[in-house]
Order: C-alpha cells, then structure tokens, then sequence
C-alpha cells in the first residue's frame, strides 16, 4: 500500500511538472535563434518563468519520492511501474494544454509504455 | 527536422552524461570504500562521497550533459507538443541497451531487445502524427488569468 501510494507521487510528480514545464515553455514561444546573447536572455526568461519552476519542483518532488521508494521496495517492481506516466501524462497534455492525440500518436504512446515496462523487467 | 535534431542531440547528451556519471560515481565508491555502522556512519560517508564526487571530472561531465539535455528538452517543448517530445525521448532507452551490448559488453535480455524494437516501433508511430496540434496563441494563453 505504502509502495503504491509512492509510485504514484512518482508518477503524478513527474507528469503535473512536464505538464507545468511545457506551459511556461509555451509562455516563452517558440525558440529561433542561435544567437548566443539571445538564448542566454531567453534562458534567464525560463528561470524566472513561474510555471517553468513549478513544474521543476514538481519533477524534484517525484526524483525524491523515486529515491526513497527505492529504499524500500525492488527497481524491478518500479521501473515498469512508473512506465505508465507516459499514458498519464499524455491525458494531462490533452486536457490541459488541450493537445489533440489522434490514434497514431495514442498507439504510438501505448506501445512506448509497453516498450519502456519491457525493457525495465529485470 | 529541428525537433528531430534537437531531440537526438538531447537523447544522446542524456545517455552519454548517464554514463560519465556512473563510472564517476562507482569510481568514488571504491575509494571510499565501505560505510562504517549506524546512523552516524552512512550520514559521514554519504557527506564524504558528496565531497569527493564534486571533485571528479567526470561526475562534473556527467551533469552538465544531463544540464544540456534537459536545456534542449525544455526547448523544443517551446514549440512542440508535450505528447510528442515525452514519448519521442523515450528513444534514449534504445540507445542505452545499444550502448550497453556494444561499449560496456553487457549482456542483453530477449526482453529487452523486444522492449527496444516495441519502443522503435512506438516513437516511429508518433514521429508520424505531427508535433504540434495547439495553436500559438491559445497555448500562450492557457492559464492567462493567473498569470501576475
């Protein structure tokens, strides 16, 4: 219970802070230049961009609660476990940011889940 | 083909720096050596390792690649969907199995080349469906009015 309770603060900590990052990251637009000077000014727009640290701290939060429930419990039990927030954080990007997933992109996303719990079986 | 070459560039800074950082990192556990008994002990040798670790090259390489993956994730999601970076960086797995079998002559599992080729499969189905499906000025303004 303990175990399952923690895979998902993994898994919901890591999808609400890409969902998150992607947001401020939208806010700052689209990235178009090679010019030095311009990506360091739009790197200092990033890190004072509210939901680009949100989403940062979210990500923290879910790489500790993947540390200490490493502590605990077998990498082969979790690993595949969190395969499954690619699906979650799929379903956040559709109904948050209001991304269309057509059926390609969904098989496409199912099989990637599938594939990452494969590889991560001991 | 920007996202293409920004996401590869980033998986392989992912792989490489997750590589540096262990041979880094096993590198300071050896000459640390074992950690002594109790509490006192593992928090000694945890704040011991921590020191050494900062002084090795190769854990400081090792971070500043994930640093440069993690910059370049966080740029092409500037322009791209969400739900097409995430599942197209899944890729980095493949390459970790692929460098294990060719560099580190590690021994790979018939689960793992299918996990592998079940991965391919998937990253070459949403490679298909297109990178961005929301409009610039609405994805600027999601979330707008909380925005001081």
């Amino acid at each position: 219970m303990k175990t399952a309770l923690m895979i998902a603060l993994v898994v919901l900590g890591g999808s609400v802070g890409d969902v998150f990052i992607t947001k401020g990251m939208k806010q700052i637009g689209e990235i178009a230049t090679l010019n030095v000077r311009e990506l360091l000014r739009i790197a200092g727009r990033t890190l004072a961009n509210k939901w680009f640290l949100v989403g940062v701290w979210f990500m923290a939060v879910s790489f500790f609660s993947f540390l200490a429930v490493l502590s605990w419990a077998d990498l082969s039990l979790v690993l595949p476990a969190t395969s499954i927030s690619f699906v979650i954080t799929t379903i956040g990007a559709k109904l948050y940011l209001r991304e269309t997933i057509s059926p390609v992109r969904w098989a496409g996303i199912l099989l990637v889940c599938i594939g990452v719990a494969l590889i991560s079986l001991p | 083909m920007k996202t293409a070459a920004v996401l590869l560039i980033a998986i392989v800074a992912q792989a490489a720096g997750n590589v540096f950082l262990t041979r880094g990192m096993k590198a300071v556990a050896a000459t640390a050596g074992p950690a002594p008994g109790g509490l006192t002990g593992t928090l000694s040798q945890s704040l011991n390792v921590a020191l050494q670790a900062m002084q090795s090259p190769e854990v400081w390489l090792g971070t500043l690649l994930l640093i440069v993956f993690f910059a370049l994730y966080s740029a092409s999601l500037s322009w791209a969907d969400l739900s097409f970076v995430l599942p197209a960086t899944a890729f980095g797995y493949v390459l970790n199995v692929a460098a294990g079998y060719y560099f580190l002559n590690e021994e790979v599992t018939r689960a793992r080349w299918l996990g592998s080729l079940v991965i391919t499969l998937g990253v070459v189905f949403v490679s298909r469906s297109g990178e961005r499906t929301t409009a610039v000025q609405e994805a600027q303004q999601i979330g707008a009015g909380d925005r001081q």
